[in-house]
């Protein structure tokens, strides 16, 4: 105490420094915190909603999932584009088209006014150069099989080259003069030669005399063993090209592909687009108004590359709208496109996409009148939603299917017997009453039935009813007479609320109704998807959203090749059935080839449909231009907001008005 | 000798970072599932195009030495996830935002607990102190969650005084800033006021006493300083714990902070966002444990670094 008392005047300076160092870090935090909220105030948005997450990504060639749909759809526009009410194809950047009467050729009209968000206009061209773009395994466009339609798209993207296939080889230098991203110079010949180490195969005889084609000059000699070397004729002269060109005599190149100039696209002038297909393809005008198959700006992509020329100050779009900013995980603004074609029809000058993921947060939003929209709610709110906001809420069935795979690897499920005793003993509509209660409907078919709605001629196969005593009875048949036996099995889901509430219940019912034990296997999304891969799993819970409005959406994925078919069940008639079909040109015959091929899948079941899904929208009642369809697809582009209604039904909100 | 104890942290820190490194690297690849992995599977040919551009189709050493290199170059690559960004973007964009709730959050934990606590520790056993620390307990043991789903209904619903969720005013740091600090602030709460039962039954607060000075100066000016002793060790981690910690919240909120892409990042397997996110959280953690120690020797200068 009293050495302090002396040493008082020094402590004395200290404590005040240390006060004031302390204030200085308090005042350093909070600027820190304001600077954080720095610039973050916005006017306000004509419209607003919500879009459950953060996209992965604005290029129309990378995107997959709905959210990043909602907004690429909004920057971009196809060829064509889907009726807000009716999903058909409707003309977009092509006025309108020609479909040659075998149904391989389409031409496409490019309407002269369209333009890029920076003025230039929109050519045959640009559509030539994005689906290459798209197709180029560079790219690995996660859609691009579904372009593999057209002749030599396929050979294209998997670089599969066979000997005297035409071919183009992109070098490493980039033609004089072009943009930074630009293709490099490309040469184009015809593949007469693959050489592997000292093995060659070529062309006999080969198209040009071998003068100088001595087996030193070749490196035969050479054991070594390097990337292959391919040898190309281009224009009457033969030229090797190796990755490296660690052998002598050889060049290094880029990419040697396929020649895209035998590819079924080509621009036919600056208008006019021609697309050849490798069989008839009923939806094919429809696939065009799909947001991955929207055109990208040439310049703007070799100018910056990916994905510098996604970020704002440097993103051209063609579709309604332009990108004014992207903050991560919080909000996308769209602000109206004043060079879109169509602007005088685009109703709403400032959109906001918020990037809220929890289905309670977004209720929240919602119902404190800062979204304007939200496309899905918690299942337990829903009936009191149905009572509260009729008219707010909308469900409407939606091209999907929720349904549980059987692995016919596994015994007992190799037992078609066993199969059908498992789906006759579940019952349905247990399921979409006590647990989905959005309004699903059973279902007992692989495709929905609401694609009746656009299809009608279809009629979608029913599997087995729910008939507890005849599952009884074919399970006894099968051997597991009242459950006896019956080796353990499980069923696989992926972490979710909603998918192990509907577990629990088949699993009771299987319990119930057959005697058996089955057990639950809970793994998070990647983990169940790998699983799901390597065939790992008794049953495993799935879903299946269709793509295009056509049967084919929900059959092809059990086809024996298919990589979607993790059930590891195979039927050649089946597969036949499918493979007639696709090569079909008269449509009734081929929904009926389709129809058959269903009934087998429902008699064999590697796969148990559940029930339909169900859109669940809260939409207020002022947005308008808003209609369910069963895609769930609602173009920006149609909205509009009747602003006198919303002054109206809107209160002021906040404290002081709650106060008031 | 503080020059000293410095370097010797950055050495350590360095090392920590490359073991959390090679470790977290080798985990991720080891875990089920990767990148490109869809309920819609892609075509073969397609994965093999996607593998090819993210050079996940060469050796594993050979992935592990350039993601090394790149790391010594300070760059963190893009995200597999959210495509349009490099890592450095999304941490950029997500750290400001996530210290600016865990500021509020932090200050929240402080002042509540220390007035809490003081007021227990000063009528100790009374009823006021025996609730206020049921209240601590409570903030405690409830999970963020709760607190958050009551404060929505309180202060959204019932009293519209907050927005909902999102990010933009300073109104809409409160809520989270409070849910992220009110379980900190109950331990900091039950702390205190150990730690200042204990000072207060020693010699020179009776002194103090004695020279007639009242109970708010004794505890104010006397008594608070080795009270707070604890509670800055207990910061530290609680800092950390706030920033990392913050999920619940800010998925609840909707606050575009780190936490989130720390989940989502390691469920969709986005390699190296993930790894961009281990490796900033490790340095928050070395640098918050730092500064802690410095903190100790300039209350306590008994205290010797080392």
């Amino acid at each position: 105490m009293f050495r302090n008392w002396t040493k008082r005047p020094a402590r004395f300076f200290q404590t005040k420094f240390r006060q004031v160092g302390a204030a200085g870090v308090l005042v350093l935090l909070l600027g820190g915190a304001v600077w954080a909220l720095r610039a973050s105030s916005l006017p306000p948005a004509d419209f607003t909603f919500s879009n459950l997450g953060e996209i992965k990504t604005v290029d129309p060639a990378l995107v997959t999932g709905s959210s990043e749909g909602r907004v690429v759809d909004a920057l971009f526009e196809g060829l064509t584009r889907w009726h807000p009410e009716n999903l058909s194809p409707q003309p977009g950047v092509a006025s309108h088209w020609e479909i040659s009467p075998d149904g391989l050729t389409y031409k496409f009209f490019l309407r002269p006014e369209a333009r890029w968000s920076d003025g230039t206009p929109v050519t045959a061209d640009d559509f030539v150069w994005s689906f290459r773009r798209f197709l180029h395994p560079e790219t690995a466009a996660e859609y691009a099989a579904e372009l593999w339609y057209v002749v030599g798209a396929k050979k294209y993207t998997s670089a599969q080259i066979e000997l005297g296939d035409p071919v183009e080889v992109e070098l490493l230098e980039n033609p004089p003069g072009a943009l930074p991203f630009a293709q490099g110079i490309t040469l184009r010949g015809r593949l007469v030669g693959i050489q592997t180490g000292d093995k060659v195969q070529a062309i006999t005889p080969l198209p040009m005399p071998p003068h100088d084609l001595n087996d030193s000059a070749l490196g035969l000699g050479n054991t070594e063993e390097g990337p292959p070397i391919y040898w190309v004729e281009i224009d009457g002269e033969l030229r090797r090209f190796q990755k490296g060109a660690k052998t002598p005599g050889t060049e290094d190149y880029r990419w040697l592909l396929y020649d895209f100039a035998h590819v079924g696209i080509r621009a036919v002038d600056r208008h006019q687009l021609e697309i050849r297909l490798r069989h008839p393809v009923p939806y094919f005008l429809s696939l065009m108004g799909f947001y991955p198959f929207s055109p990208v700006p040439r310049h703007c992509v070799e100018r910056f590359g990916y994905p510098e020329w996604t970020k704002p100050e440097n993103l051209v779009t063609n579709g309604p709208y332009v990108l004014e900013f992207r903050r991560i995980r919080d909000r996308i603004r769209l602000r109206k496109n004043p060079y879109y074609w169509d602007r005088h029809n685009v109703r709403l000058e400032v959109v906001d996409v918020l990037a809220v993921e929890s289905y309670t947060t977004n209720l929240n939003l919602y119902f404190t009148g800062e979204t304007d929209w939200i496309p899905i709610v918690p299942a337990e709110v829903i009936p009191e939603l149905r009572r509260r906001c009729p008219e707010e809420f909308h469900s409407y069935p939606l091209l999907g299917t929720y349904y549980y795979l059987l692995n016919t690897a596994r015994p007992p499920l190799d037992d078609v017997r066993v199969r059908r005793a498992l789906a006759m003993a579940i019952d349905r509509k247990e399921i979409v009453e006590k647990v989905t209660r959005a309004g699903q409907r059973p279902l007992r078919s692989m495709v929905p039935t609401v694609l009746t709605v656009s299809v009608p001629e279809y009629v979608p196969q029913e599997g087995p009813e729910f008939n507890v005593a005849e599952a009884r009875r074919l399970l006894a048949e099968a051997g597991y007479s009242g459950g006896r036996n019956f080796p353990p099995i499980d069923i696989l889901y992926n972490t979710s609320e909603a998918h192990q509430a509907i577990a629990e219940l088949i699993q009771a019912q299987w319990q119930r109704n057959l005697g058996i034990r089955v057990g639950l296997r809970n793994q998070e999304w990647a983990a169940y998807l790998s699983s799901r891969r390597q065939g790992d799993f008794y049953v495993a819970r799935a879903g299946w959203i269709g793509d295009y409005v056509d049967p084919i959406s929900f059959l092809d994925m059990f086809s024996g090749e298919s990589p979607l078919n993790n059930t590891r069940w195979k039927h050649p008639e089946f597969d036949q059935l499918l493979e007639q079909a696709r090569h079909e040109s008269d449509p009734k015959r081929r929904l009926a080839l389709l129809a058959r091929a269903e009934r087998i899948l429902m008699d064999e079941l590697p796969a148990i449909p559940l029930y339909e899904y169900v859109s669940q929208n809260l939409v207020r009642p002022y947005v308008r231009g808003f209609y369910s369809n069963p895609k769930d697809y609602h173009p920006l582009k149609d909205i509009w907001v009747d602003h006198d209604l919303k002054k109206k039904i809107l209160p002021r909100r906040g404290f002081w008005a709650w106060i008031r | 000798m503080i020059v000293g104890f410095l370097v010797r942290r950055f050495v350590w820190m360095v090392v920590t970072l490359w073991v959390v490194f090679t470790v977290s690297f080798f985990l991720m690849r080891a875990v089920p599932g990767g990148p490109f992995d869809r309920e819609r599977q892609l075509d073969p040919q397609v994965e093999a195009n996607l593998r090819a551009r993210y050079q996940l189709d060469r050796p594993i050493w050979q992935q592990y030495l350039a993601e090394l290199g790149r790391l010594v170059r300070l760059d963190l690559g893009y995200s597999y996830r959210l495509g349009d960004f490099r890592v450095s973007e999304i941490i950029l964009q997500g750290l400001p935002i996530s210290v600016a709730v865990g500021i509020v959050g932090l200050a929240t934990a402080v002042v509540l607990g220390l007035v809490a606590g003081c007021i227990s520790a000063v009528r100790p056993g009374s009823l006021l102190d025996v609730s206020l620390m049921t209240l601590a307990t409570i903030g405690i043991a409830l999970p963020s969650f709760v607190i958050a789903a009551v404060m929505i209904i309180l202060f959204v619903f019932l009293i519209p005084l907050f927005p909902a969720a999102g990010w933009g005013s300073w109104q809409h740091l409160i809520l989270p800033g409070f849910c992220v600090g009110a379980p900190y602030a109950g331990s900091i709460a039950r702390l205190v006021r150990s730690a200042m039962l204990e000072v207060l039954s020693q010699e020179y607060i009776r002194t103090a006493y004695a020279k007639g000075v009242d109970t708010t100066g004794v505890v104010l000016r006397h008594a608070m300083k080795l009270t707070l002793l604890p509670v800055v060790s207990y910061l530290g981690p609680a800092a950390a714990g706030i920033l990392t910690g913050s999920v619940v919240v800010e998925k609840i909120f909707c606050v575009p902070g780190l936490g989130v892409h720390f989940v989502e990042a390691a469920t969709q397997r986005d390699y190296t966002l993930a790894m961009g996110l281990i490796l900033v959280y490790t340095l928050l953690l070395f640098v918050l444990n730092t500064l802690v120690d410095l903190s100790y020797r300039l209350l306590d200068p008994r205290v010797e670094l080392r």
